[in-house]
């Protein structure tokens, strides 16, 4: 068995890597994840700046909307100064320095530097301030339809917006041909709320300086640790050790069900080629249908393998040679990260889930294959297995929520979703009893599917069934309909 | 009794659905032998050799392929090359067959050199590394025969060998069938075109409609559809009379009478015997009978017993319903 076996796992597995498009998804795939999470920032800067006028007699609004605009840009640059306690609500003190500098009047860019930050890397402000080139609302229209343009530092522009503020009905217009654009108009609002509350703490003779106060001495909500392991420190408070496990199981069982989802297209397509090909026969009386299925299967667990060496020996790879950029906070993090993923209780049954829910999805995927000639034969089976695998997707969404709700616990009993939910569900220390439970419920249940894919793998490439077949079959389930085959 | 007869069919049948495409069918192929395995389309042989090798279980009936029901062991001694053609597409000729000689069991070493040699061997050499799909239909054929028959079996099962080749490589797949059987491989190849089973095989075996209708030698093929000589006499000489003391029989059929010829008899005895009676002789053909002309008669005479059967069957079932 072990022969055969290893030997289509070689044949599979060399086929695929020695395909182009193999390593084109291995080097691009990091690529195109990177392109996303920077897309929004690129996106941002792309934008061209837009200009806007205030028409006002004094600068009252126009101070409190200039003040809500540089505070937005503050609070970006508090969480880029250090996300994580921006996060988890805790003080820092690089937001510290920042803020200290703001209250000292630096600008955002000086007290984004002043903090240890580049200012280079603070997005662009979109809306940049303009002098009114009129004074009343009915004469700006030439300017907010671009006939007339105004005078800007990048020479003249047409004016995205305006605002004018009526003293005699005490309202505030906002004036644009763009109508989905909110940005501006949410400022104003902000604006206008700081302006109202400023005048009624003015109107009791309240500084406002007193409710800056107030809100700097309110006192941190600390989160402690209820149980404490042997051996370890008295101290209770929650750290980023402490919440390691739950950030790892998160990222584990997103690798999981990322993995499943990128190799499954390998095992499908190596199946149908086999079967459009006509080799079942030639390879039917060389090996063992289930050797067959079992090369099959760790052929593309290799590649996934690969795929993960490869990936995790790239990221390492980064890492060290940006080693001394890294701050000593975010080096501390990934530390905690790898601690929390080598401890056993939490690898152990995540590799289990991680084998056992490989062979559930492959085998099905595998048989499934079997019965289609093309790739869009295969697309009518698919239709519902993906939609299952989105299903543990949605659920990352609640674990990361809270893992211990009772969603996530009583999903992780559908054997299909605890691969997926189980890992999730290590960080809370489930009673062991159930850990087991789940782990033997997959087992019987990656056996089951096991069984059923080698039969149906044999249905269809010893007796030819096809993707007709199967409609068939579930027609004869249907009460009242007499199937035709 | 396994390595005298390397395969062994007894009363074996199969179903798919409510179609029966093999009817208890019984047969063996004797070692060193090459066996023609012969039938119409949709006669059963496909079925029948895939239960022979064990990819399709027969649902009555005993398989005994080397001694032993079909096994993985037994099946690294035989080389099929099945019906449907097909190889891996993105791998070379030398990849494939280095692929299936070591499933078979040959070490990477010998299957790569053994590879090599079959490949020069059948002309093949310049595309040994060329992929698949850079080879013509007839060069892939020749892949995949290579591929049956690199680890050396003892038994070759060779379904429907000769259908997509061009008359040139027919003649060549010819050659390497009396190779393997000179080697000592026993062989069972399908067909529907006689003259290569006339040309190989020392024994036949004819299906139709999933029924054995013949089992036996090619000159027992030939006496099971009776051997004739046409004579044609002046007119009005009555060949029959005139033939009946020597224990010929002539039957007059149009301007010519039809001699036939008993087992023991020869087409010269009827000419002797002709002459002997003095018949006016104005022409003599030996009637040669052909393989093609047995296997016409026994399928035709086994789709009338079908036909028969399904009547029967049908007046039984419509008497159960009355």
């Amino acid at each position: 068995m072990i022969r055969s076996t290893y030997l289509v796992t070689m044949r599979d597995y060399l086929g695929y890597v020695s395909a182009w498009g193999f390593w084109l998804g291995l080097l691009f795939t990091p690529v195109i994840i990177g392109i996303f999470i920077l897309a929004p920032t690129f996106a941002q800067n792309a934008q061209p700046t837009r200009y806007f006028a205030v028409i006002e007699q004094g600068d009252t609004f126009t101070n409190a909307l200039r003040q809500q605009m540089d505070d937005s840009v503050g609070v970006m640059a508090r969480a880029m100064l250090d996300p994580l306690a921006i996060a988890e609500d805790r003080e820092s003190e690089k937001i510290a320095a920042f803020d200290e500098a703001r209250a000292n009047g630096a600008s955002v860019d000086e007290a984004f530097a002043q903090a240890g930050g580049n200012a280079a890397m603070l997005p662009r402000q979109d809306f940049v301030e303009v002098e009114a080139p009129v004074s009343n609302s009915a004469e700006l229209a030439p300017y907010l339809i671009g006939e007339t343009l105004v005078d800007t530092d990048e020479g003249p522009q047409p004016l995205f917006a305006a605002f004018v503020v009526n003293e005699t009905s005490g309202e505030i217009e906002y004036w644009s041909e763009n109508l989905q654009a909110r940005t501006l108009i949410s400022f104003a609002r902000e604006a206008e709320r700081e302006l109202q509350l400023d005048r009624a703490l003015a109107s009791v003779n309240v500084d406002r300086s007193v409710l800056s106060e107030a809100r700097a001495a309110r006192r941190d909500v600390k989160q402690q640790r209820v149980r404490i392991g042997e051996g370890e420190d008295a101290e209770t408070e929650v750290t980023q050790t402490d919440r390691a496990p739950f950030v790892v199981s998160i990222m584990m069982a997103f690798s999981l069900w990322f993995l499943i989802f990128s190799v499954i297209n390998y095992l499908l397509m190596g199946t149908i080629e086999e079967r459009s090909n006509k080799i079942f026969d030639s390879l039917l009386t060389s090996v063992k249908l289930p050797h067959l299925l079992a090369g099959k299967l760790l052929a593309v667990l290799l590649l996934s393998l690969t795929l993960m060496a490869f990936w995790s020996f790239g990221s390492g790879l980064l890492t060290w040679f940006v080693r001394d950029s890294i701050p000593a906070d975010v080096a501390q993090g990934l530390g905690s990260l790898l601690t929390a993923a080598a401890n056993p209780a939490l690898f152990v049954p995540a590799i289990i889930s991680f084998v056992l829910g490989y062979l559930m999805y492959g085998s099905l995927f595998l048989a499934l294959g079997s019965l289609c000639d093309t790739i869009q034969e295969a697309q009518t089976l698919m239709t519902p297995l993906f939609v299952t695998l989105m299903a543990p997707l949605a659920m990352l969404a609640f674990a990361i929520q809270d893992a211990e709700s009772a969603l996530i616990e009583f999903m992780a009993w559908v054997p299909v979703f605890t691969p997926f939910l189980l890992i999730l569900r290590m960080p809370t220390e489930p009673p062991l009893w159930e850990v087991f439970a789940q782990l033997g419920l997959m087992a019987l249940t990656t056996l089951l599917i096991l069984h059923l894919a080698t039969r149906v793998y044999r249905a269809g490439a010893v007796h030819g069934a096809g993707v007709n077949d199967v409609w068939a079959y579930f027609g004869k389930l249907v009460p009242g309909k007499k199937s035709a085959a | 009794m396994g390595e005298d007869m390397p395969l062994k069919m007894s009363g074996v049948s199969k179903w798919f659905g409510s179609f029966q495409a093999v009817r208890s069918l019984d047969f063996d192929v004797p070692k060193g032998s090459i066996v023609g395995f012969l039938g119409p389309n949709g006669a059963g042989k496909s079925t029948s050799l895939r239960m022979a090798l064990g990819v399709l279980s027969p649902d009555r009936g005993e398989v005994s392929l080397l001694g032993a029901p079909p096994n993985l062991e037994s099946l690294k001694r035989v080389g099929f090359l099945p019906e449907e053609r097909g190889l891996y597409k993105k791998m070379s000729p030398r990849q494939i067959i280095t692929y299936f000689a070591r499933l078979k069991g040959l070490s990477n070493r010998d299957a790569k050199a053994r590879a090599d040699e079959l490949l020069e061997m059948m002309g093949l050499g310049e595309f040994a590394r060329s992929r698949v799909t850079k080879l013509s239909k007839g060069m892939a054929q020749k892949v995949q025969i290579l591929s049956a028959l690199a680890h050396r079996p003892d038994f070759l099962i060779l379904d429907e060998p000769f259908s997509g080749l061009d008359p040139v490589n027919q003649q060549a797949l010819e050659d390497l069938i009396i190779e393997e059987h000179k080697r000592g491989a026993t062989i069972v190849f399908s067909t529907h075109v006689m003259e290569h089973a006339e040309r190989l095989c020392e024994k036949i075996v004819m299906m139709a409609r999933g029924r054995k209708v013949f089992d036996g030698t090619l000159d027992e093929a030939f006496a099971a559809l009776g051997r004739a000589v046409h004579i044609g006499v002046a007119e009005g000489f009555d060949l029959g009379a005139a033939l009946a003391p020597s224990g010929f029989e002539a039957v007059q059929e149009g301007d010519h009478w039809r001699v036939s010829l008993k087992p023991a008899q020869t087409s010269q005895d009827a000419l002797r015997a002709t002459l002997d009676s003095g018949a006016p002789i104005t022409s003599f053909t030996p009637q040669e009978a052909r393989l093609r002309d047995v296997f016409v008669s026994l399928v035709s005479d086994a789709e009338a017993q079908d036909l028969t059967d399904t009547l029967a069957a049908d007046a039984a079932e419509g008497r159960e319903a009355a």
